[in-house]
Formats: structure tokens, C-alpha cells, sequence
């Protein structure tokens, strides 16, 4: 009867210091964990808040290029200037958000404009509260990058509908050193990271201007979005839209080839982009299609899909795998009334 | 000068301050230079359609043509930075402002009349649905590329061309 008395004690006093130590083991976790997204953090803020240059390489499956940069914060705004040292000459000057490629093409330079809004070293949005929702992060060893110490960071997808990252961190100024995305088979899919990288203290601008040829035609791109639609023609069903992604823009466009304005959705999970496109599929096309065939592509880190709904061409593309990009085009929901108004150049 | 030529740009200068600055850029060819890389940026910037590549050229000529001298203006530099003190000497030399800009203005014309004619040539729409889709060797049609990249650019996107424009 005692004897049976104490042994229950001892169990149940065994049941309470397992418990209590898988209790503080995940406190820790969850304690450490947070620190790590705070390194994050500073990781996201550095490469806007400090001044520094240097030589980067970009490598992807198919493509390495080097780029020289020069990035100066003078307390109230950012500038930067890369300059793509291999293959044909490209140039970027960007101000805040602002970005301008000089892009050589043939006998012209073009100057095309965009939203710079994840340009390396600055790769993670500053508010990493979206990108919480999809991945979780690890710390792993310390390594050397472009001679200085990195901490570094695993930001591993939560499921199947994105890429894994890899961070190291800068030990001293909190400041990217290199970035690498991979798939679930651990395979390298595009890596950015410093050669040589070193940090100013001047605010000077002389540098702040494009290496202007004058034996070529300065261009700027053709204008492509037509207008940035409040009330949209297409609808999807937020039930099959893949977990983790928000829609961040949508806009009517014009795309090369197309004779009608093509309706363009972005999603993002904080990390990860995908469009999402749709248009009409002209008459000529549906006749001689009666059964439309699916296209599924990958290229390295980019996934394609493109099927038919409704007389209606759906397409969505990222940089996510092509399991995401699938759900997407399939989440898609044509409505034969909302229909008629895409119709409409 | 370099910030002043900016500031010139975005119209921070006041008037008086600005004939000084014509005045040092006319005499100056680093400046001009300046002038010239500065409005490449900040048309880029605000979208405007283009940029002619002489434009510096043109711009040059313009005023070489000027029959009146604004070097007095920059060779004083004890003046030059109270310009508002000279005003009666600005209000007379107002107009060779006024011509420089109007040459400008006829740069910009006949840059866009250029491009007008450029993109009314080169504007054939060549109508790509599915049956090329069909038919393509794996790779990822560029024209969905490049409208994904332009309004969600991945981080090597910017570094890289998705289209060799060169084949």
C-alpha cells in the first residue's frame, strides 16, 4: 500500500520536472527565437541606415554577375548607385524607393524605372511581421564573409509554397553580408553575398550621377501599366489562395504582344512574389483551341503556369515553386458579368 | 556646385541665385556637365519621355550663340553669394535667362518628336496567345517575366536582364 502510495509520488514527481523542463526548454525557444528576429531586424534597417560600399556577386542557375555598390545614408535620405561589372553594361541609381535601371540594349541605353524596394543588401522588408506568418528562423554557425564575421540565420519556409533563406549577418554592424535561397532538397537556387564591403562617413553626391555614353541613344521604356484599377475585374476565391500570401498591388498593364490590357495581380508573403495575370483569350485562339493545353514551367528559382477558364487566359509567375504558382492560376474565378469589363481595351 | 545644380533642378534656387549659377555654368564645364547628368536623373525620376543623348551638345551650342557674357557675374565671387544685392543688374540680363530656357525647350521638342516617330514605327502588335505558348522550348515567356519584374522585382532581377536584347 506505501510502498504503491510512493510510487505514484515518485512518477507524478517525475511527470512535474519533465513537464516543467519542456516548459522552460520552449520558453527559451520562443525567448530565443524572438532575439533571432530582432538580429533580423537590425539586418533590415542597416542596409537602409548605414553608409557603405563594396563588390557583391549575384549568382543564380543560370546567371553571376558582379555588382559594385555605393550606398549613402546622410541621416534623412538614401542613395545608392550599383553598377554591374559583368556582361552588358547596366547602371542603377536609385533615391529612396526610387529606382532608375540604365539598361544597354543594342544601340540604345534604356531607362526604365522601378520600385527598389529589396535591392541587395536591403532583401528584407523592414516590417517583419508578414514574413512571420510563413517562415521560422534558426541560428547556425558562425562563419567569415568578405573578411569579417557573420552570424548566421536559417529563415525556414513553414510549408511547401516557398524558398528557404540563409542569412549571415555582419557580427559588428548588423549589416547583410550574404543571402542565399534554397529549395526543400537543400539545393542553392541564388545566392547573393560581399566580395569586399567597407563602411564611410562622408555625405558628399559626387558620385551620385549615371557613366553617361555618348555614343549611344538615352530611351526610356514605354509607359506599360494603363491604370491602376480600383474596382478589379477579377475575382479568386480566398480559400485556395495559397497560405502566407497577401495581395500587395493590382494594376491594368500592357503586356508585348497582347492587343488589350492584361489584368496584373502581385501577392507576396514578405519574401516571395507572384503575378497573377489574366486576359482575354481572342476568338481566333479559343476556335482553333478547343482543348487549350496547361503550361507548367520552372527556370532555376522562377515558376510559370498558364491554363485556360472560361475563354479566359490565367498565368501566374514568381519565384516560389510550381506548386504555388498552380494554386494561384487555379484560385482564379471568372465571373461571365465581372467578365465583360475586361473586354474593354 | 554639384548640390547647387540640383537644387537648380528642382527649383529650390531662387531666381537671383539661379542667374548666378547660369552664369558659373556657362564658364564652368564641369558644371555644365553636372547640369546635364542631374536632369538625365531627375527626368528619369519624374517619368518624363526622354532624354535626347546631345541634349548637352545642344544645350552648349545654345549658349555659346548667347550674345550676352554672364561670366562677369561668376568671376565676382565676392558677390556671388548675394545675388539678391545685384537685383537691378538681374532684372536687366532677365531675358538671356528666359532665351536659355526656351532653347531647352526646343531640345526637349525635337527629342520627343524623335521618339513619336520611333515608337509609331516600331509599334507593330504581333498577337502571342497560346499557340506559342504551346510551343516554347521551356524557357518562360519574357513578356510575363518582365511585367512580373517590373512590378514585383526579385532581388537578382535587378542585376541581371531576363532578355539578351543583343540576340
Amino acid at each position: 500500500m506505501s510502498a504503491g502510495f510512493f510510487s505514484v509520488k515518485v512518477f507524478s514527481g517525475i511527470l512535474l520536472v519533465a513537464s516543467m523542463f519542456a516548459h522552460i526548454s520552449a520558453h527559451a525557444e520562443a525567448e530565443n527565437e524572438a532575439e533571432l528576429w530582432t538580429v533580423l531586424q537590425k539586418a533590415a534597417v542597416a542596409a537602409r541606415a548605414l553608409s557603405y560600399e563594396g563588390v557583391f556577386v549575384c549568382q543564380t542557375t543560370q546567371k553571376t554577375r558582379a555588382v559594385q555598390i555605393r550606398h549613402l545614408f546622410n541621416g534623412q535620405s538614401e542613395f545608392s548607385r550599383n553598377v554591374v561589372l559583368d556582361g552588358s553594361p547596366r547602371e542603377m541609381l536609385s533615391q529612396g524607393g526610387e529606382l532608375v535601371i540604365y539598361n544597354a540594349r543594342n544601340k540604345d541605353i534604356v531607362i526604365e524605372k522601378r520600385r527598389g524596394q529589396n535591392m541587395f543588401p536591403a532583401v528584407l522588408p523592414v516590417n517583419l511581421d508578414v514574413v512571420k506568418d510563413s517562415y521560422t528562423l534558426q541560428a547556425g554557425n558562425q562563419e567569415r564573409i568578405a573578411d569579417r564575421q557573420a552570424q548566421t540565420l536559417l529563415l525556414l519556409a513553414k510549408d511547401s509554397l516557398r524558398y528557404s533563406y540563409k542569412f549571415w549577418v555582419d557580427k559588428e554592424f548588423g549589416l547583410l553580408l550574404k543571402s542565399a535561397m534554397f529549395n526543400q532538397q537543400n539545393e542553392i537556387l541564388e545566392s547573393i553575398a560581399f566580395n569586399q564591403l567597407s563602411l564611410f562617413n562622408t555625405v558628399d553626391l559626387d558620385w551620385f550621377k549615371p557613366n553617361i555614353d555618348r555614343k549611344k541613344n538615352y530611351v526610356m521604356e514605354d509607359e506599360s501599366v494603363v491604370s491602376a484599377e480600383t474596382r478589379f475585374p477579377v475575382s479568386w476565391d480566398a480559400k485556395i489562395l495559397p497560405a502566407g500570401y497577401q495581395k500587395t498591388d493590382q494594376m491594368m498593364r500592357a503586356v508585348a504582344g497582347k492587343p488589350y490590357p492584361v489584368a496584373h495581380v502581385v501577392f507576396s508573403d514578405g519574401m516571395a512574389s507572384v503575378s497573377l495575370f489574366v486576359e482575354v483569350l481572342s476568338k481566333r485562339v479559343a476556335l482553333k483551341n478547343s482543348q487549350v493545353k496547361v503550361t507548367l514551367i520552372k527556370n532555376g528559382n522562377t515558376s510559370f503556369y498558364a491554363n485556360e477558364k472560361n475563354g479566359y487566359l490565367v498565368t501566374a509567375v514568381g519565384e516560389v515553386p510550381e506548386a504555388t504558382v498552380v494554386q494561384f492560376a487555379n484560385a482564379v474565378v471568372v465571373n461571365n458579368a465581372d467578365a465583360a469589363a475586361v473586354r474593354l481595351p | 556646385m554639384s548640390e547647387q545644380v540640383s537644387a537648380l533642378i528642382d527649383n529650390e534656387v531662387a531666381p537671383e541665385d539661379a542667374e548666378h549659377l547660369l552664369g558659373m555654368l556657362s564658364a564652368n564645364k564641369q558644371a555644365l556637365e553636372d547640369w546635364s547628368h542631374f536632369h538625365l536623373i531627375g527626368d528619369a525620376m519624374r517619368g518624363d519621355n526622354l532624354l535626347h543623348h546631345d541634349f548637352k551638345k545642344n544645350l552648349m551650342q545654345k549658349i555659346e550663340l548667347e550674345p550676352t557674357i554672364l561670366a562677369p557675374g561668376a568671376s565676382k565671387p565676392a558677390t556671388a553669394n548675394s545675388g539678391k544685392k545685384e537685383a537691378t543688374g538681374f532684372k536687366g540680363r532677365l531675358p538671356v535667362t528666359w532665351s536659355i530656357a526656351a532653347s531647352f525647350a526646343a531640345v526637349m521638342m525635337v527629342g520627343w518628336m524623335a521618339l513619336q516617330q520611333h515608337t509609331q514605327s516600331g509599334n507593330a502588335p504581333v498577337i502571342a496567345e497560346l499557340a506559342e505558348l504551346e510551343s516554347s522550348d521551356q524557357t518562360i515567356p519574357a513578356e510575363y517575366l518582365i511585367a512580373h519584374q517590373a512590378s514585383a522585382p526579385s532581388t537578382s532581377s535587378y542585376y541581371m536582364q531576363s532578355v539578351n536584347y543583343s540576340e
